[in-house]
C-alpha cells in the first residue's frame, strides 16, 4: 500500500458520510445516546468513510451522497466555482469525490469535480501570482487542502521567478548557514510557466 | 465515535510546519493504545460467543459478525493512524541527521519521545559511520556551490592563518577571496 503513510488520505479518510445500516450489529458502542450497544437495521447514522466504505463493500451499510456534493453546492460550483466555500463543506472535497464515486455510482461527480478544480485553479493561480498577501486571507479560508498546497507551490514559484529575474540574491548564504533550509521541490518549476506567459502577455510580447 | 482519538494525534502532527515537530503526545499515544485494547477484548468476546452458538464466522452473517468486523476495522483504522504518525514524525527526525551534527539541540530533544531519541541517535551514528568510511563529507553543500571560491568579509581580529592554498591575513574589515571549505568554519563562528 503506497499511500499506507499518507496523512491526507487518512484524514480524507475520515470524513464524515451519512450512511443507512442495512444489518443489526451487536456489541458496537458507536454512538453515546444508547446503552443497548447494539445498531439497528435502518438506522441513519453519519460514519467516518473509512468505517462506512467497508461496512458498504460488505452489504452491512448503505452509504449515500454526502452533503457536500448535494444539488445546492453543484448549482453553487456552476455559478462561480472560484468563490464557493468549499471548505466548510468538506476540506477533502476533491479526494471524497474520488473515493465516493467508487462506492455510489453517480457518473455526475466526475464531472463536477472537474469543473470545480478548473475555475478555482485559474482563480488559485491568479491570486497567489498577483494578490499582495494581506488581500488573500479570506481568499484562502474557501480552499481545500489540496488547493492551499498549490496556493502555496504557486507562491514560492513566483517568488523565486521575482527573485531570478533580479539577478539572485547579491549575498551569498553560506551553506553551513543556509542548511535548515529545505531546498525548494522540483514540482514547484511548473508554476513558473503560467507567471512567465502572464508577464509576456503583459509586454505585448505573447 | 471510533478512530477520533487517532485521528486527532494525526491531525496534530499535520497542525505543526512541515519539517518541524512538536511534543510527542504520549498522552494520546496511550489513549489509543488503550482504545486498541478495548476493541481486541471486545472483538475476542464476540468471536467467543459465535463459537459457543456454534456459529462459522465465515458464513454467517449475523449481528455479531458486523459487530466483529467493526471492531476489527477500528483496529486496523487505529493502527493505521499510528503508524502513519510513527513514520511521518520518524521521516522528520531523518532528515534532522542530515541537517545538524550529531548532538541534537536541547528545543528539539524534548519534543522526542525516547525511542525517537535512540532512533535520531542509531540514525546519524549510521550516518556518521558511512561518511567516514567513504571520506567524504556527506552533508556539505547540499546544493552545488557556483563558485569554489567566496568573497568575505572578516568581522573580527584574527590575524594571519594558514589556509589550504594560501596564507591569509585575516585582519578586521578586510575583503577577501578565499576558498569556500575553508571560510565556512569561520563563517560558522561569525568571525567572517
Amino acid at each position: 500500500m503506497a499511500q499506507y503513510y499518507d496523512i491526507d488520505d487518512i484524514l480524507a479518510d475520515e470524513e464524515l458520510v451519512p450512511a443507512v445500516f442495512l444489518e443489526a450489529i451487536n456489541g458496537v458502542g458507536l454512538f453515546e445516546s444508547n446503552d443497548t450497544n447494539r445498531v439497528e437495521p435502518r438506522s441513519k447514522v453519519e460514519l467516518p468513510f473509512w468505517l462506512a466504505r467497508e461496512l458498504h463493500l460488505r452489504q452491512a451499510a448503505s452509504v449515500s451522497m454526502p452533503p457536500c456534493f448535494n444539488k445546492k453546492t453543484r448549482e453553487e460550483i456552476g455559478a462561480d466555482g472560484a468563490h464557493v466555500d468549499l471548505r466548510t463543506r468538506c476540506s477533502y472535497f476533491y479526494e471524497l469525490g474520488c473515493k465516493i464515486v467508487q462506492l455510489i455510482g453517480d457518473k455526475t461527480i466526475g464531472s463536477l469535480l472537474l469543473v470545480a478544480f478548473q475555475t478555482r485553479y485559474k482563480e488559485v493561480l491568479i491570486k497567489a501570482h498577483t494578490a499582495a498577501s494581506a488581500l488573500t486571507p479570506k481568499f484562502l479560508s474557501l480552499l481545500t487542502k489540496e488547493e492551499i498546497k498549490l496556493y502555496d507551490a504557486a507562491k514560492s514559484s513566483t517568488a523565486a521567478f521575482r527573485n531570478w529575474r533580479m539577478g539572485g540574491p547579491r549575498f551569498q548564504k553560506a551553506s553551513v548557514l543556509g542548511r535548515k533550509r529545505k531546498p525548494i521541490g522540483e514540482k514547484n518549476m511548473h508554476f513558473c510557466l503560467p507567471a512567465l506567459w502572464r508577464i509576456g502577455y503583459r509586454l505585448g510580447c505573447s | 465515535m471510533y478512530g477520533r482519538k487517532a485521528c486527532q494525534l494525526v491531525k496534530e502532527f499535520v497542525s505543526s510546519d512541515s519539517g518541524q515537530l512538536i511534543v510527542f503526545n504520549n498522552d494520546l499515544f496511550a489513549q489509543v493504545i488503550e482504545e486498541c485494547d478495548g476493541h481486541l477484548l471486545q472483538l475476542q468476546a464476540l468471536l467467543r460467543k459465535m463459537q459457543v452458538e456454534g456459529s462459522d464466522n465465515q458464513t454467517t452473517k449475523n449481528a455479531d459478525h458486523f459487530g466483529a468486523l467493526v471492531h476489527h476495522l477500528s483496529l486496523v483504522r487505529n493502527k493505521r493512524c499510528l503508524m502513519a504518525y510513527v513514520h511521518n514524525r520518524a521521516e522528520v527526525i531523518q532528515n534532522l541527521g542530515w541537517t545538524i551534527e550529531r548532538v541534537l539541540p536541547e528545543e528539539i530533544e524534548e519534543k522526542l519521545s525516547s525511542s525517537e531519541k535512540e532512533y535520531f541517535k542509531n540514525h546519524s551514528a549510521t550516518l556518521q559511520s558511512y561518511m567516514s568510511d567513504l571520506d567524504l563529507d556527506l552533508a556539505v553543500d547540499m546544493v552545488p556551490p557556483k563558485d569554489p571560491y567566496i568573497k568575505v568579509r572578516v568581522l573580527e581580529e584574527i590575524g594571519n592563518v594558514v589556509l589550504s592554498d594560501q596564507l591569509a591575513n585575516l585582519a578586521l574589515h578586510a575583503i577577501l577571496f578565499l576558498r569556500r571549505t575553508d571560510a565556512e568554519q569561520y563563517i560558522s563562528q561569525v568571525f567572517l
